[in-house]
């Protein structure tokens, strides 16, 4: 595995996420309620660009005409076909058994990045990708 | 080819679409309708708001006609012979004629004292005439309250099998506005039917979304919108959710749209389902253990093949139900329907599913 520079440490806040690209891949980093996410930036379903999807929350599963608001900042609805993951484990919610494709992502040392904002302090987060 | 003189098959049968006429329908009606109706009856007549479409083949068969003269169906002695000895009808559940409309008159209540009435005749004409006849509480769904109160009345009478309304309305079947009938219903224990031909009469909406088609043909082909319409509207509202016991029935909407329906609700499902947060499983699963369709008219691909895999996508043989739509002029044969059917699903749908949907045992003698 070969890791790579995406973002500082602290750049992206809660609720948000960065869009990189690292060689072809283009990549949607997340801060998902203090805790980052890389996915890949293709639906599983049709290949869009998931990650510039919408975030928000969604209707739980509830009973007949009620309404229940949650998940809120934890779901990403694909612009294409309107299908919602749940960032914190990528799992689409109508069916679990598929996922947005997850990259690990690790901090590390600090050290230069390229095209980041010099001012962000503290260290850097990579992502680790095969060879 | 000729299935009327077919030996009877020896697998049992149930024919889940078999229409009884009144010979006279103020003779029949009269004796059960409050006081104040059978004055407005002798007045005015019994009628139901007509569709206004005409056959040129006519609607009823010419050769069932029974012998009295009346019109075809409207003899129960005709009938037993014409068709239930003819072809080893088990049990025929008996659908009405000039009746359905009760749902689209201006005057609900004249509508249902109208149903109430039929349901009383039928008890003492048809069913009390053969254990083989079974009924459908017919109700005036434009008043859920009356129909919730008929579905009461009738429910403890066994030998009424279903509850039936027309399938033509003004709004959607899924809607909570019918949720009382579906509540009684399956207390009950019985499943809830929709039948084609009000479409376009009296209260009830056009025919299609989008006008009314010019003639009869015309409105024959198109009929299955509607079923779909409240079919996905039924799925959608979240019906099967909240009455987890109940089963509808799609009398004689055809079959061959399923797929599309199905596929189509599926794969918004995916993508749009944060709006019917309610539903818990994709909504062909609803459709697969909810809804019954009838085979009559069947679908007649060119190559009979095409049928079958439409029946393979479906993939829920006990959905399917056999009718053949006595004394119909679309009327189907049980001796020469589902040609190429395996076995196995043959059986479901001549009989087993049926049975299961209706609680019959199929008669083992007299016939």
């Amino acid at each position: 595995m070969k890791r790579h520079a995406v973002a500082k440490e602290g750049e992206i806040p809660q609720g948000g996420r960065k869009i990189v690209s690292v060689g072809r891949l283009e990549l949607g980093i997340f801060n998902v309620g203090g805790e980052i996410r890389a996915y890949r930036n293709a639906c599983p379903h049709a290949g869009a660009p998931v990650c510039l999807g919408r975030l928000s929350g969604t209707s739980l599963p509830s009973r007949v005409y009620e309404y229940i608001f949650g998940k809120e900042g934890f779901i990403l609805r694909c612009p294409w076909h309107g299908w919602e993951f749940d960032l914190r484990t990528g799992e689409h919610v109508v069916d679990s058994r598929v996922r947005l494709k997850s990259v690990a992502v690790e901090p590390g040392k600090s050290e230069d990045l390229e095209g980041l904002p010099m001012e962000q302090s503290g260290g850097t987060l990579y992502v680790l990708l095969p060879e | 080819m000729s299935g009327r003189h077919a030996a009877p098959d020896p697998m049992p049968l149930i024919d889940a679409d078999v229409h009884n006429a009144f010979a006279d329908a103020r003779t029949e009606l009269r004796p059960f309708l409050p006081r104040l109706w059978q004055e407005f009856a002798d007045r005015h007549g019994i009628a139901v708001p007509p569709a206004g479409y005409v056959s040129p083949v006519g609607v009823q068969r010419e050769d069932a006609r029974p012998p009295s003269g009346g019109i075809a169906g409207s003899d129960p002695d005709h009938m037993i012979k014409d068709h239930l000895d003819r072809y080893g009808v088990d049990y025929a559940v008996l659908t009405g004629s000039h009746i359905l409309g009760v749902s689209t008159h201006f005057d609900p209540d004249w509508g249902s004292a109208l149903a109430a009435a039929y349901n009383m005749n039928l008890a003492v004409r048809w069913l009390d005439r053969s254990p083989r006849f079974r009924g459908s509480i017919i109700i005036n769904h434009s008043d859920p309250d009356a129909a919730v109160r008929e579905i009461e009345r009738c429910a403890a009478d066994r030998r009424f099998v279903q509850v039936l309304m027309g399938a033509g309305s003004n709004r959607l079947f899924g809607q909570r506005f019918y949720h009382p009938i579906y509540e009684a219903a399956s207390a009950h224990g019985l499943p809830v039917a929709i039948h084609p031909g009000t479409e376009g009469a009296g209260t009830a909406d056009t025919p299609t979304p989008a006008g009314r088609p010019t003639r009869y043909f015309e409105w024959h082909n198109i009929v299955p919108i509607n079923a779909m319409a409240h079919v996905n509207s039924l799925v959608c509202e979240g019906v099967f959710e909240k009455f987890p016991g109940l089963k509808f029935v799609a009398i004689e909407c055809g079959i061959a749209w399923l797929p599309h329906l199905m596929w189509r609700m599926d794969k918004n499902y995916k993508g749009l389902r944060s709006q019917v947060p309610w539903l818990k499983r994709l909504p062909s699963e609803y459709i697969r253990e909810h809804v019954r369709v009838t085979t009559q008219p069947t679908e007649e691909p060119a190559n009979p093949k095409h049928l079958l895999q439409i029946f393979e996508m479906i993939g829920a043989p006990q959905m399917i139900l056999f009718s053949s739509d006595y004394p119909h002029w679309d009327f189907d044969s049980p001796g020469i329907a589902l040609p190429g059917v395996p076995a196995d699903w043959k059986e479901r749908i001549l009989w087993l599913n049926a049975a299961e949907l209706y609680g019959l045992s199929p008669v083992t003698s007299g016939r």
